[in-house]
């Protein structure tokens, strides 16, 4: 370290610790974090009431990046486009190269790009719906941006939330994220295919969820070679 | 530019504007039109959250935690503020507009320069080169 980079560290420890140690800055923090997901909420509750309104069945898809969400939509919709007319809110930090991949098996997309956000909120559906006719469709599902931690703060209205994880995460990946199991009401284990090469504990991941959240549904998958993406759509009750 | 961004541009350079007529292009222009011209990588400055279809045009210098879209059109060298909503909304060549602007469903005459902070529009043309709300001319639609 040169001697003027050290000087240059220590004044923005100094002044990092300061910022966070200022008590009513502390509380004002605290308050404006609570109110954002307060006001969420209630935009995710009227959300619903819309959904529910015009007889629309929604779906949370989050996951990882590189879990398989947007496989797993692919072959949802190859197999659904013909019976249903679905919408997917496809959310990203930039470029459209998932509503591309889903546009192609005839579903309809919008395509959001957060910039610097990592998750999608309620304002973003709000946004949408507001400028879409609900009656043209039957199934709408919401594929959140590739994070395991941030969307467990964001409700967006829907009726179910899926979390997508996959064998190569590793055995250790439901453990590790309690808040958005909790928040979940079925779990996707995905590149089932690959889990007897990787040696993933397949059970660990299932008794994970299941202690976190007894009720919760859990599926074992593999968009690739198409594994029990019928009995997911069973589930989904569609 | 597109054709009936042309159309939209003349009609607001009225005098007495033909709002009706108005309301029926702009809407039309915003379902059918817009999705084509979507085009969201020509930007300056911060990453913005975007909802398609958006289109910027070059050189849009864009602030902190702004939201644009659904259905945004931005032509060239605008400048948008920090905070700033924009839904269902276009912005003609050369527009500026200071912080925390929450527009929806507005038309900014090419030129606009709003230097001022914190205001909210919904259904209206807006033009003008001012530094305070009373002076900007607002026809609704």
């Amino acid at each position: 370290m040169s001697d003027k980079e050290e000087p240059e560290i220590r004044r923005i420890q100094e002044l990092e610790s300061t910022n966070l140690a200022r008590d009513e800055i502390r509380d004002k923090v605290i308050e404006t974090k609570k109110q954002v997901e307060r006001e969420n909420d209630l935009l995710a509750e009227r959300i619903n009431k819309k959904f529910v309104e015009h007889n629309i069945k929604t779906f949370d898809i989050v996951g990882a990046i590189g879990a398989g969400k947007t496989a797993i939509m692919e072959k949802i919709c190859e197999k659904l486009s013909s019976k249903y007319r679905i919408l997917v809110i496809c959310g990203d930090v930039t470029t459209r190269v998932d509503a591309d991949r889903i546009e192609r098996h005839n579903a309809e997309t919008v395509q959001i790009n957060t910039g610097r956000e990592c998750a999608l909120n309620a304002y973003h559906i709000f946004q949408i719906i507001k400028h879409k006719d609900l009656n043209d469709y039957d199934v709408i599902f919401i594929e959140n941006v590739g994070n395991l931690i941030c969307p467990s703060d964001f409700t967006l209205g829907t009726d179910k939330r899926l979390v997508v994880v996959s064998t190569t995460e590793g055995e250790w990946v439901v453990e590790k994220h309690p808040l958005l199991f909790k928040t979940s009401n079925i779990v996707v284990i995905n590149k089932i295919d690959l889990a007897e090469r990787l040696g993933t504990n397949i059970q660990k991941m299932i008794d994970d969820a299941k202690k976190i959240q007894p009720n919760i549904t859990v599926i074992t998958t593999s968009a690739k070679t198409g594994e029990n993406i019928d009995k997911l759509i069973e589930v989904l009750g569609l | 530019m597109n054709e009936t961004l042309e159309k939209i541009e003349n009609l607001i350079s009225e005098t007495n504007i033909n709002t009706e007529k108005l309301r029926e292009i702009q809407i039309n222009f915003m379902k059918k039109e817009l999705k084509a011209l979507h085009c969201v990588d020509k930007f300056l400055g911060d990453f913005p959250t975007f909802i398609e279809p958006v289109h910027l045009g070059i050189d849009v210098k864009i602030g902190d935690d702004v939201l644009l879209g659904p259905n945004v059109y931005i032509g060239d060298n605008c400048e948008i503020g920090d905070y700033c909503e924009l839904v269902n909304t276009i912005l003609f060549n050369n527009v500026s507009l200071g912080e925390n602007f929450k527009l929806e469903n507005c038309i900014l005459v090419k030129e606009s320069k709003l230097k001022f902070n914190n205001f909210t529009a919904f259904g209206c043309v807006l033009s003008g080169q001012t530094d305070s709300k009373e002076n900007l001319k607002k026809i609704s639609f």
